[in-house]
């Protein structure tokens, strides 16, 4: 029953994975695409064109540090949400509906309303506008110029805080009832219960949170690819949509592969301590 | 009694609890309402910044079926990730019951295996897909880019690590000895599958089949490559409107929010349907 899919998932995972890695080695474009097996093998010459001749280390920069400053904001703004949906209310159940909603909306939809929220005349520019801020700096763009990596930015936190939300939440939920019971005898102050008793207890959900993040916003594709459109800004030429672009607009499909590796090694420190933190096995107890 | 208890487990004062929540409600609806307010809107008003319509009309609701072909691709969406989310639910339930019930060499890394190409990056497949589809094709003298097919492929390979995970996830949570006392009837491994794990788990396929759905709606990256006019996705079609233009240098902005929100409605309303279920999916990964 394992062998449906551990089949599918060879063929159609690691294959094209050994594919790549092969392709990564050959002089590819679109000369020697048909006949791509016999296209001359060159080494890691590719390699050494990405890292001197292309913009690969730029787009490295770009994607890691838009995604550390996101998931870094985000954070806040997720514990506050788990915080505030934790005790009942009347109409709690809807609250923590919506604080889900930019997490669920695909990220072709999200992309598209911000393209339009944030275009040079848009509703974001006459907002600020109104509220007295001067937004004619860098012309108004939002989407191109050295502005858009904020907007990238801002709006990758807008997607991504529900999931840091959602493990906090479940975080807050399974922390002992007698240590509230314990801090309301002390009679500690809300602030002094948060930081000595539910921030501690926090530590795992919010490293695991910002750990998927992380990985999620430095991976994500389709948001940059949606919001700025390609040929994208070079301000925000992420590491995915370099790749893209370099096979199916530029067709230098070696230099390209090379690029898809290097993102994978990039990523893989992170996601072996992700690895590590998951807990994979029920061990033997429940056996 | 109640109140006692709530005052033992509050976490933040009343007025900063009413604050925080209506900023953040804020954040989120804000730009929800301004995007419904906007699919009811001119073009004109919507390219001057306007948050209100001058005009409220649904016009747009109309336009955008005949101005790009979106009814196609909603189609093709449904088809695609509806064949997906089937077949890889019946796969993960079988291969889960297998990584879970049986002890054998390799186990462990497969379970790890299929948490970790949950973060392998698309692009890194992107190209190798379309080249093995492309050879493929040439030596059988068949058409597979450009067919639903190659999608379905495609969107299933990627779904089964994850919609594997999550049924592992909850078939750990069902009793050994239902099982154990079936086999001990007489029962073969693939009747205690059918009639016994399948009827049991049935919460934890809808999930796994909603998580293989949203990933074939979701998909741009691929979509964009392996298909065509007749079978491009929901997704790739949305971006057509973009490019559109109606008798002027305005693009068309009421019928693209209007488009984004019917390609939203499905998954928002899969989503509320389903939520209980769903929010134990999505922390599945981070279940410790």
């Amino acid at each position: 029953m394992l062998a449906p899919g551990g089949v599918l998932t060879l063929l159609v995972v690691v294959l094209p994975f050994l594919v790549a890695v092969y392709i990564s080695f050959l002089d590819l474009d679109q000369y020697t695409f048909r006949r791509w097996v016999h296209a001359p093998f060159t080494g890691i010459d590719n390699y050494v064109d990405a890292w001197r001749h292309s913009d690969l280390l730029h787009a490295v920069w770009v994607s890691g540090s838009a995604a550390v400053i996101a998931t870094v904001v985000a954070l806040p703004v997720g514990m506050a949400a788990a915080l505030t949906t934790h005790n009942r209310f009347p109409g709690r159940a809807a609250v923590r509906s919506i604080y889900l909603i930019p997490y669920v909306l695909p990220a072709f939809v999200v992309g598209t309303v911000w393209r339009i929220i944030l275009a040079p005349d848009g509703v974001a520019n006459n907002l600020l506008h109104r509220l007295g801020l001067d937004t004619s700096g860098a012309n108004g763009l939002w989407l191109n110029g050295p502005r858009s990596y904020w907007a990238l930015i801002a709006v990758q936190i807008w997607a991504s805080w529900p999931l840091i939300y959602l493990l906090v939440l479940a975080g807050l939920q399974s922390i002992d009832h007698s240590l509230h019971e314990a801090a309301a005898l002390d009679g500690a102050g809300w602030w002094t219960k948060l930081r000595s008793i539910v921030v501690p207890h926090l530590r795992g959900p919010v490293a695991l949170g910002l750990l998927i993040t992380v990985l999620h916003i430095f991976n994500s594709f389709t948001l940059p690819f949606v919001l700025f459109g390609v040929p994208s800004p070079h301000d925000v030429e992420v590491l995915p949509v370099l790749t893209y672009v370099e096979s199916f607009q530029n067709f230098r499909f070696g230099l390209s592969a090379a690029m898809a590796v290097v993102s994978l090694l990039l990523i893989l420190i992170p996601l072996l301590v992700y690895l590590r933190a998951v807990r994979l096995d029920v061990g033997e107890d429940d056996r | 009694m109640k109140s006692r208890e709530a005052a033992v487990t509050r976490l933040l004062p009343r007025p900063l609890h009413a604050a925080l929540t209506t900023i953040l409600l804020l954040i989120v609806l804000g730009p929800i309402v301004y995007v419904f307010l906007a699919s009811t809107n001119t073009d004109l008003s919507v390219a001057a910044g306007d948050f209100w319509p001058k005009h409220v009309s649904f016009v747009n609701y109309h336009r955008i079926w005949s101005t790009v072909e979106l009814g196609k691709g909603l189609t093709n969406s449904v088809i695609v990730s509806g064949t997906v989310a089937v077949a890889s639910a019946v796969v993960a339930v079988g291969s889960a019951y297998v990584l879970v019930r049986h002890r054998f060499r390799g186990r462990l890394t497969i379970l790890r295996g299929l948490v970790g190409l949950q973060s392998v990056p698309g692009t890194l497949l992107l190209l190798p897909v379309f080249v093995l589809f492309a050879t493929l094709a040439n030596t059988l003298g068949i058409t597979i880019i450009g067919t639903r097919w190659a999608l379905f492929v495609t969107y299933l390979s990627f779904a089964l690590p994850f919609s594997t995970w999550v049924m592992v996830t909850y078939l750990r949570g069902l009793p050994a000895e239902v099982s154990e006392a079936a086999r001990v009837d007489g029962a073969s491994e693939w009747q205690i599958l059918t009639r016994i794990v399948m009827p049991l788990s049935w919460p934890g396929l809808v999930v796994s089949a909603i998580f293989a759905f949203l990933l074939g709606w979701n998909d741009v990256l691929f979509a964009s490559v392996i298909t065509n006019v007749d079978t491009r996705t929901a997704a790739v079609a949305l971006q057509v409107f973009g490019a559109t233009q109606e008798g002027g240098a305005i693009p068309v902005y009421g019928q693209m929010m209007a488009a984004a929100l019917v390609c939203a409605l499905p998954v928002v309303i899969l989503y509320l349907v389903f939520q209980r279920y769903l929010i134990s999916g999505l922390t599945a990964g981070g279940g410790k």
